[in-house]
């Protein structure tokens, strides 16, 4: 798609871990653009670095070396809290244990991210009836993360990811801890709503099937993008 | 709307509603017992003052005299020769009705108006004022009292009563009685003629004082009245006399709140065990909050948010038992005035608001202190999912050092406090709480080398389940900590308490075996002399080889009041005084030809004076210098005092009154039939106490004993607070391991086992809280013994550590943790391992 925005660009990227005396390089120089409205698969082994990649993209971790832009931002040059703050505005995550706050409803959950954007609650309530309505929750509001199957609980996350409209969707392993067929109907309705509304999508993950419905698929090998 | 975010963190503590009550009742205790201590002392206090302020009335001065008082004869020279008319005499002491204790006032109704309002408004349908005044002056034994006063005893208008005073019964009739409209300080006074009262107080000729009213800034009248006395006689300022008698309990008061605040320091760890626990527990939580764009001080602020409300319910709720407890305390309180310091009589807790805001602020002062520790903690998580529990260790070892070297740091302060700070009360407490303090932060390093030491150790004893639980005390060292901490300084109070108490106590018993050197000791019940032919009688008694006679005197100037004792002494009673910074032989050479006085150590220490200074004191003729021949150890339970030979007493004052004796027997009496004879004697006199020596040193330690009732109340009540954290860290703990433990169930362990283990791992948690607590506790009250009792009250103590105290102190930290532990032991052994994992 040439003359399409670059949504995330990094720019030798690095990251190492020290474990006691050794140095463990994870991310070795890293450079790579997204385009807006691309979904780009991460494929690699465990340990590979796919969800530390994840982290640097969404503000999450700070890297050793090189930056990271995404929308435009150049997220390494922003402090802690103004990364915070970036993250709230423009990311949304999809995790593979769902990550859902078990003591808040199903609405609430979604709720969570628009407080925090400070959305007015009016806007914010319909907002969060459109978005169930569209993952099929529409009926389990009320319901608490407890009563929910898994792929109902993956249906919400991804409703509270992209609930604040953010540029960026980062997820990761999103139906590792799901059956195929559920996971394929999180996948379906993952891709189409991301799709519909122009979203950059990047998906850490092991499975070739996942991978598939993406624009784009990267391996991650000994620290370097192939 | 209460923001979704505080939703979920309050959510939290909603569904582990134990959990929340535990750390709700750790401060409700804490403030409960502030609250009421608090309570209790100032309604003692007010109780006081306001008693005081009632009897003084409208008085801005009193005229006092000596020992005896002020002479009949001076009031009539003021009025009649002096033409000073503001003036009213007064003859107060102490009765009973009943077996109710109560203060009578003798007064002048004449004169009443000038000083006292409420003498005069009596209310009954029969006496009105006029017709009590000629009661008054015609009937002897005519009394009045408030209504709430007679209601309280159960006397109508009319009634006659019984009144114990001076040793004798009288019989009185009530004839009116005076509205209090709500004044308590008008409680247990009971008004009679000046005349009875001398009469049944044994005061013939002499007045207590005289009240005196001068205007404002009217110097005139103010030196007029001085000048109108004579030599002697004094006129101090009203107020200023209730604040000195009122002020005498500061430092006892002063302790009941340290050791309040101890319980709220209990308290404060356990506050910091439970949201540290909360805030790891919910590690998840908060790392996907901080994931979807929480900010630090977002995270820091619900923290300290949810902390302040749990804070603030749990010190409303502590306030609402603190006023209960403060009810029961105030009779612990108030006997312990009485039987120290002065008369007060209160009934009811009198809920001061500043105690309330007080209690509240503690309350929630404590909890935002203690959560701000785990709060800072909490926003240094990254915002990742989870931080492993391995990860959190690592931490907690990481500054493991840092900690220690902190608590150090305040154990070092504390020392350096104590050698600078003087002979101040509060510096020598701050210093306490420091010591504590700095030993708490020491522990936690001290128990992770422990643990790693005996793990090994109980491994090679009871296998792989007692190494897990010892090592599990280490490995999980951000959680057991605390709970060790808090248990360990709630045991070393009490070790610090009775070790103090015991060396005191044992002190007492010695200082009193030393000094009661007489056979038998009898004397006047209450206030007021023996019968002078009585005495002459006793000494003449069978088997009665000689005699020694005691005085008791309050001797006041504008300084403040001195407890005055006069002795004519035997030689073989020399030896019961220690005298403590010169020669004995020199000082009973000098003792009845020269005007030496002899100091008591707790006088000695608060006055600043020893062997070879001068005293000026009032004396019949004037203020007079006294050379202080010597200190003697005392632990006379009225602190201070001036002891003075019988005949330097008779050089300076016009009071040949004795009201006690020491009889010294010969060897062949029979102890039993002397004290009949005395009994036989004194029969139809005023009643007498008659005691043997072996009696009266019971009676002094019974005293003794009674007085620290109250600190017992206070440390069993920390220790309830230390119970509750040990059980709250322990229920906390087994919720953080419940996949540990399901993983052991799954493994092939019985409940039993996994029961076992925990029941195992909250019994070495005891153990190392007590051993713990044995050093902290030691020099706990060392510092107690050696500079608060002695700041606080003057008094040298011998300290002596005994092994039970030590012993049974870490056998309830042991036994206090196992019973803490048999809950969660058998929660976890019922786990379900399915259901535990996947919860996890």
């Amino acid at each position: 798609m040439p003359g399409t925005p670059i949504e995330i660009q990094l720019r030798a990227l690095s990251r190492r871990f020290r474990e006691g005396e050794r140095e463990h390089v994870v991310l070795d120089g890293l450079d790579l653009d997204i385009q807006q409205g691309e979904t780009v698969a991460l494929r690699g082994r465990s340990g590979s670095g796919k969800s530390t990649l994840l982290n640097l993209v969404g503000g999450i971790d700070a890297p050793d070396a090189g930056t990271v832009t995404v929308a435009g931002v150049d997220v390494t040059s922003l402090t802690e809290h103004d990364r915070t703050l970036f993250r709230r505005q423009h990311i949304g995550f999809v995790y593979q244990a769902f990550n859902l706050v078990p003591t808040l409803n199903v609405a609430d959950n979604v709720r969570l991210v628009l407080e925090l954007n400070q959305v007015p609650a009016v806007k914010a309530s319909s907002r969060i009836d459109k978005l169930l309505a569209a993952v099929d929750l529409a009926d389990r509001a009320g319901s608490f993360p407890d009563v929910l199957s898994g792929g109902e609980q993956q249906r919400v996350a991804i409703a509270r990811a992209l609930a604040h409209e953010p540029a960026v969707l980062l997820a990761d392993e999103p139906t590792g801890n799901l059956d195929d067929t559920t996971a394929d109907g999180v996948l379906m309705l993952l891709d189409k709503l991301v799709r519909d509304s122009g979203r950059t999508m990047l998906i850490a993950t092991h499975s070739q099937h996942v991978a598939s419905h993406c624009d784009r698929v990267l391996e991650l090998h000994n620290g370097k993008l192939e | 709307m209460i923001p979704v975010t505080y939703r979920a963190s309050f959510s939290y503590l909603l569904r582990h509603p134990w959990q929340l009550v535990l750390s709700l009742i750790g401060i409700v205790i804490g403030v409960a017992v502030i609250v009421a201590v608090d309570l209790a002392n100032s309604s003692a206090r007010k109780a006081f003052l306001m008693s005081m302020d009632a009897i003084t009335g409208q008085a801005t001065h009193q005229v006092i005299g000596g020992p005896l008082g002020v002479p009949e004869s001076v009031y009539a020279d003021l009025r009649v020769e002096h033409g000073i008319r503001q003036i009213a005499p007064v003859v107060d002491g102490s009765i009973s009705i009943g077996g109710a204790s109560a203060q009578l006032l003798g007064i002048d109704l004449f004169a009443e108006q000038e000083i006292r309002g409420f003498t005069g408004d009596v209310r009954s349908a029969e006496t009105d004022a006029s017709s009590l005044f000629v009661d008054f002056l015609v009937e002897p034994g005519v009394v009045t009292t408030s209504e709430h006063t007679a209601r309280e005893l159960g006397l109508a208008v009319g009634d006659t009563l019984e009144v114990s005073a001076g040793g004798r019964q009288h019989e009185a009739r009530l004839v009116a009685v005076f509205p209090d409209d709500g004044n308590s300080g008008l409680e247990r006074i009971v008004v009679t003629d000046i005349a009875t009262a001398q009469e049944w107080l044994g005061q013939a000729g002499w007045l207590s004082r005289i009240d005196a009213r001068v205007g404002d800034g009217d110097a005139d009248a103010l030196m007029r009245l001085e000048a109108a006395l004579p030599d002697g006689l004094q006129v101090l300022s009203a107020a200023g006399r209730t604040r000195s008698t009122a002020d005498m309990s500061r430092a006892f008061m002063t302790n009941l709140t340290a050791m309040s605040l101890l319980a709220l320091l209990v308290g404060l760890f356990l506050i910091f065990n439970s949201v540290n626990f909360s805030v790891l527990q919910r590690r998840g939580l908060i790392g996907v909050l901080r994931a979807l764009g929480l900010t630090r001080r977002q995270l820091l602020a619900m923290i300290l948010i949810e902390a302040g409300v749990i804070g603030l319910v749990a010190a409303t709720f502590g306030v609402v038992f603190g006023v209960a407890l403060g009810e029961q305390l105030l009779d612990l309180v108030s006997r312990t005035i009485n039987d120290l310091y002065f008369r007060v009589n209160v009934t009811d807790v009198s809920i001061e608001p500043f105690s309330v805001i007080k209690g509240l602020v503690a309350g929630v002062g404590a909890a935002l202190v203690a959560a701000a520790v785990p709060a800072i903690e909490a926003t240094s998580y990254p915002p990742q999912l989870a931080l492993t529990r391995s990860t959190l260790e690592r931490r907690a070892g990481r500054v493991l050092p840092l900690v220690t070297l902190i608590g150090v740091a305040g154990m070092i302060a504390a020392v350096i406090l104590v050698l600078i700070s003087g002979s101040d009360l509060v510096a020598g407490l701050t210093a306490v709480f420091l010591l504590i303090l700095g030993f708490a932060l020491c522990i936690p390093l001290v128990v992770r080398a422990a643990s790693t030491i005996g793990a090994p150790l109980a491994g090679k004893i009871g296998g792989s389940s007692a190494r897990m639980a010892v090592a599990g005390v280490a490995s999980g060292l951000s959680r057991t900590a605390v709970a060790i901490v808090a248990l360990a300084v709630a045991v070393s109070a009490t070790i610090g308490v009775s070790v103090m108490v015991d060396s005191f106590r044992g002190s007492v018993s010695q200082w009193l075996e030393q000094t009661l050197r007489a056979d038998i000791y009898t004397g006047s019940l209450r206030e007021g002399a023996m019968d002078p032919a009585l005495i002459e009688a006793i000494r003449k008694l069978d088997g009665v080889e000689t005699i020694s006679t005691r005085k008791r005197a309050s001797l006041e100037d504008a300084n403040g009041r001195t407890q005055l004792r006069v002795f004519e002494l035997p030689p073989a009673a020399f030896d019961g005084f220690e005298i403590l910074d010169a020669d004995p032989a020199e000082v009973w050479l000098a003792w009845e030809h020269a005007d030496t006085i002899l100091v008591s150590e707790p006088y000695a220490y608060q006055n600043q004076v020893g062997a070879g200074d001068r005293l000026t004191l009032p004396t019949d003729f004037g203020p007079r210098d006294f050379r202080i021949a010597a200190t003697f150890q005392s632990y006379d339970i009225n602190a201070s005092a001036v002891t003075m030979s019988r005949a330097t007493y008779a050089r300076h004052y016009r009071d040949d009154s004795i009201d006690s004796l020491g009889l010294y027997l010969a060897d062949s009496a029979d102890i039993d039939s002397v004290i009949a004879a005395v009994e036989a004697l004194s029969a139809d006199g005023p009643r007498l106490y008659v005691t043997s020596n072996e009696g009266l040193q019971t009676e002094s330690l019974r005293i003794f004993d009674r007085t620290f009732v109250i600190t017992d109340v206070l440390y069993w009540l920390t220790l309830g607070v230390a119970f509750i954290g040990i059980l709250s860290a322990m229920v906390a703990l087994q919720l953080e391991r419940a996949r540990e433990f399901a993983t052991l169930r799954a493994l092939g362990m019985t409940p039993v086992q996994v029961g076992g283990m925990i029941t195992a791992q909250t019994g070495v948690i005891g153990l190392l809280s007590g051993l713990a607590a044995v050093p902290l506790g030691v020099v706990m009250a060392y510092v107690l013994i050696k500079v608060i009792n002695r700041r606080a009250f003057g008094w040298q103590i011998d300290m002596t550590v005994a092994p039970d105290i030590l012993g049974v102190s870490v056998l309830f930290a042991i036994g206090a943790a196992l019973l803490a532990g048999l809950y969660p032991a058998w929660r976890a052994g019922q786990s379900q391992p399915a259901i535990a994992m996947r919860e996890e």
